[in-house]
């Protein structure tokens, strides 16, 4: 049973990521360079990583493979808390995108 | 791979070393008993060493360390127990057999500490993650 969170939990947020930190990477783009851009693409690149290891130990877990438990549940740990950040900072970035488009001219 | 929740691998690596040292102990315990010919040489109990590992960045400089892996897992040296065991099928024409000196009051105390020490580094890997979860907190809502 304790396979299953972090299966299903990581597709479901890894998706809405990828679209939003596009739409929030492109204003930033423009005034301060790549640098942002780049650094939500390589943390997402990372995240994708970690999610992908977490889930291959899952499979080893469920297939009888699994030698370490404690690998896999560290794998799964990782993954959810870098998830979280992940959606901590797409949360920000969209908040500062709307804030700025709020502005009045 | 350099991560922001790099407590979580060396709490890990701590759990690791530790299930294999645990894994070497109920090796050993379980041949505590493995009786063998005296032409051959007796069952040899295993040992783990372990070796701290470099790595970890602090933010100020400095290391703060990359946690624990077993160095070598070598096998103890010992001629064993020449025991009188005549009725035993392995024994010779004098009724000796070679006996295993796996010092069994050894290998439990070591099993207690290897124990506790996994426990250990669960507690740590729990509180580490508790730590970045209440940090991830910051700002919202």
């Amino acid at each position: 049973m304790a396979l299953i969170p972090p299966i299903g939990v990581n597709p479901a947020v890894a998706r809405p990521i990828a679209p939003s930190t596009t739409t929030a990477t492109d204003p930033t783009a423009a005034t301060r360079g790549n640098s942002f851009g780049d650094s939500v693409t390589k943390a997402l690149d990372d995240l994708q990583a970690s999610q992908s290891k977490a889930d291959s130990l899952a499979r080893d877990a469920a297939t009888g493979r699994l030698q370490n438990i404690e690998e896999y549940l560290i794998a799964a740990s990782d993954a959810q808390l870098s998830t979280q950040l992940t959606v901590a900072v797409r949360n920000k970035a969209v908040e500062s995108f709307n804030e700025i488009m709020r502005m009045q001219i | 791979m350099p991560t922001p929740f790099s407590s979580l691998a060396v709490a890990g690596s701590g759990m690791s070393t530790m299930k294999t040292w645990i894994d070497t102990i109920s090796d050993n315990v379980a041949n505590a008993n493995t009786v063998k010919r005296t032409s051959e040489t007796a069952f040899q109990a295993r040992q783990v060493f372990a070796e701290s590992v470099s790595g970890g960045t602090a933010i100020g400089g400095g290391e703060t360390g990359g946690g624990v892996r077993v160095s070598r897992l070598t096998t103890a040296s010992g001629d064993g127990t020449l025991t009188f065991d005549p009725n035993n099928s392995l024994a010779d024409a004098n009724g000796m057999v070679r006996r295993p000196n796996v010092d069994l009051v050894e290998q439990m105390t070591s099993l207690i500490v290897a124990q506790r020490a996994y426990s250990a580094n669960v507690t740590v890997f729990e509180r580490a993650r508790d730590s970045y979860l209440r940090a991830l907190e910051i700002g919202r809502g």
